[in-house]
């Protein structure tokens, strides 16, 4: 079974074309004393750098754009006084501080400097980190417009990973064990709450009629779309995260022909102790980080080579030219586990 | 209605001949309660441990089980030795109470104790408490007594009536999180406002914390004569680690301190002053 094409028009935005749009009316909006500063928030590979490359595509010569791609220090931090009338796009803000005892000089600094500039800035931050700095420093109070990115539903999902390929490049194919389909979705809904006029992304469940037809004596012969159990699949696992989803169809293909059983979902029963936890939830919230910095973070006190040895082993984190991040196939595995013991917030 | 149950109760019980029968009948239902209690408070144990910040509330569940459980293992050995009538269980119930609470007063006490607790939850398994003289993490309710592990690993029967008579501290009140009180003294002349600083940063970086609107902190500076007390009030995310939560802070925020070369006090304060 062949896949049909999607065009490539845009594809990297599908998906977040409502907030690419709330970014845009603030950055067309009249300037005012105070410039309504953005940040916009997303769990790992949810897709804050394409929005951020977009919206430098879209705005050009205006745009001062810097990617922080390590933990920050007074002397590796870029000038932040472009001149005037320009829009400032930080990628990757989580950087600007680290979790020890004066860890948050440079983040405090960055926010004086914003608060003083008549620049706009638009700022990228890991929800995890977000969240912490948040809780800490009341970092949200700095930013007047917060976007977090949502989590996608199955059908953008497929949108998203089939824009990469052409048409009849990737075939499905059952080999007779096809896995059957849920009778029922889980989509999510945006909603406003009342009085506080709060966003918030309900989840909902919606029902597979033609799953539960074929369940029913006497109908097998109807039949659910076999790219539709892919990817129903892959974004269970993914939970809505389009960055996972598509490392995962990857992983699955082999000369780009993908089944249901080739979808291989990691075991999520985490065992980890207090300091593989806190390691872990740092690494959660930077994205990346070296074993020097983790050790800064971490202290003296715990061997952070052992550690990183059993987690590498593990397969819960992985290591490219001395960075550290989680497996793509075990963040969300790893973010349940740490949320549901507050190791992370 | 007193009246038509007079009769039923003046009734004679049908006392069951004592047979090696009737003498199994009873140990196996002993013996079941027993295995019963035993093996699903250790599966709740279990579960709960893996449940995360939900632990202390399966936990509860366990005490109401055992008191379930041993009721209906009374109720069948009653039943099996008197066959009484519904009237006659009733009354035997209350003339038993009755019973217990002349002869063995202290124990009615405890038990009744253990329904309270279950009931009001003045304090919960997994809360860390203190009880009379004894302070440490509940274990398990029981029916006559409150079993603590105590920091220094030492297991501490309470009698549960010890609720009547003393005042009970819970730290956590149901909850896996529990504020925690940091107390650092300083010299009078060093610069408090950064000790402050450096101690509110030594906690909210810690890897035991957890901060949000329900779990705030708190850092407080109060002069003394000789010296300068910086106080931080704190949420660990799970009580057990109260101690290496403590000790973490405190230990990252001397080093500090020496660092940066803000001094101990000449003249320590009293650990009486210290729990003030």
């Amino acid at each position: 079974m062949n896949i049909p094409a999607t065009p490539r028009l845009q594809q990297a935005m599908i998906g977040y074309e409502r907030e690419l749009k709330e970014i845009n009316k603030v950055i067309e909006g009249p300037k005012t004393a105070a410039p309504p500063h953005i940040a916009i928030i997303a769990e790992p590979l949810k897709g804050r750098t394409t929005i951020v490359d977009e919206i430098s595509r879209v705005h050009g010569d205006r745009v001062y754009r810097i990617t922080l791609d390590r933990v920050m220090t007074a002397t590796s931090m870029p000038d932040l006084s472009p001149g005037r009338d320009r829009i400032i796009l930080i990628d990757n803000c989580e950087f600007l501080a680290t979790r020890k005892i004066g860890g948050f000089d440079l983040l405090n600094h960055f926010l004086k400097t914003q608060v003083g500039s008549k620049n706009l800035f638009i700022t990228t931050w890991n929800s995890f980190a977000w969240q912490y700095l948040d809780q800490v420093m009341n970092l949200g109070k700095n930013y007047p417009v917060q976007i977090t990115l949502p989590r996608m539903d199955t059908p953008v999902i497929k949108e998203v990973i089939l824009s990469r390929y052409g048409q009849g490049e990737i075939q499905c194919v059952d080999e007779g064990r096809t896995e059957r389909s849920h009778w029922y979705s889980i989509v999510h809904h945006e909603t406003t709450l009342p009085f506080i006029g709060k966003e918030v992304t309900v989840p909902w469940i919606t029902l597979n009629f033609s799953v539960m037809r074929s369940r029913l004596p006497g109908e097998n012969r109807v039949q659910v779309s076999l790219e539709d159990v892919i990817f129903e699949k892959i974004n269970r696992i993914a939970d809505g995260n389009p960055g996972i989803a598509l490392d995962l169809f990857q992983d699955s293909l082999e000369d780009h022909t993908i089944s249901p059983r080739m979808i291989r979902e990691n075991d999520c029963s985490l065992s980890l102790d207090i300091n593989e936890s806190f390691l872990l939830s740092l690494i959660l919230s930077m994205n990346c980080l070296q074993s020097s910095e983790i050790s800064a973070m971490v202290g003296r006190d715990v061997d952070i080579d052992r550690i990183i040895y059993r987690l590498l082993h593990a397969g819960i984190i992985t290591e490219e030219e001395a960075h550290y991040r989680i497996s793509p196939s075990y963040l969300t595995c790893v973010a349940e586990y740490l949320k549901r013991n507050r190791r992370v917030w | 209605m007193a009246d038509s149950l007079l009769p039923d109760i003046a009734g004679d019980l049908q006392l069951t001949a004592i047979d090696l029968n009737l003498v199994l009948y009873i140990v196996g239902i002993i013996v079941i309660a027993y295995l019963l209690v035993y093996v699903l408070s250790h599966i709740l144990v279990l579960i709960s441990e893996r449940v995360g910040h939900h632990r202390t509330s399966i936990a509860m569940i366990i005490p109401l089980l055992k008191i379930l459980i041993y009721a209906f293992a009374i109720y069948y050995i009653v039943a099996a030795i008197l066959q009484p009538s519904f009237s006659q269980m009733i009354a035997f119930a209350g003339l038993f109470g009755a019973a217990v609470g002349i002869g063995l007063k202290d124990i009615f006490l405890e038990i009744v104790g253990g329904l309270v607790i279950i009931l009001e939850k003045p304090y919960q398994i997994g809360d860390m408490v203190t009880l009379g003289n004894s302070y440490g993490e509940v274990k398990d309710i029981g029916l006559r007594s409150t079993k603590l592990r105590t920091p220094a690993d030492e297991l501490v029967s309470v009698p549960n009536d010890t609720i009547f008579n003393q005042p009970v501290n819970s730290g956590n009140a149901g909850d896996i999180p529990m504020m925690i009180l940091i107390d650092l003294f300083i010299h009078a002349e060093s610069d408090a406002s950064l000790a402050a600083q450096i101690l509110r940063e030594a906690l909210v970086t810690s890897k035991y914390v957890i901060v949000s609107q329900k779990y705030p902190y708190t850092v407080l500076i109060e002069n003394f004569p000789f010296y300068t007390r910086v106080r931080a009030k704190g949420y660990v995310y799970d009580l057990r680690l109260e101690f290496e939560f403590k000790s973490e802070v405190t230990r990252r925020t001397l080093a500090e301190f020496r660092r940066l070369g803000i001094e101990s006090p000449v003249c320590f304060p009293f650990p009486e002053g210290i729990a003030n």
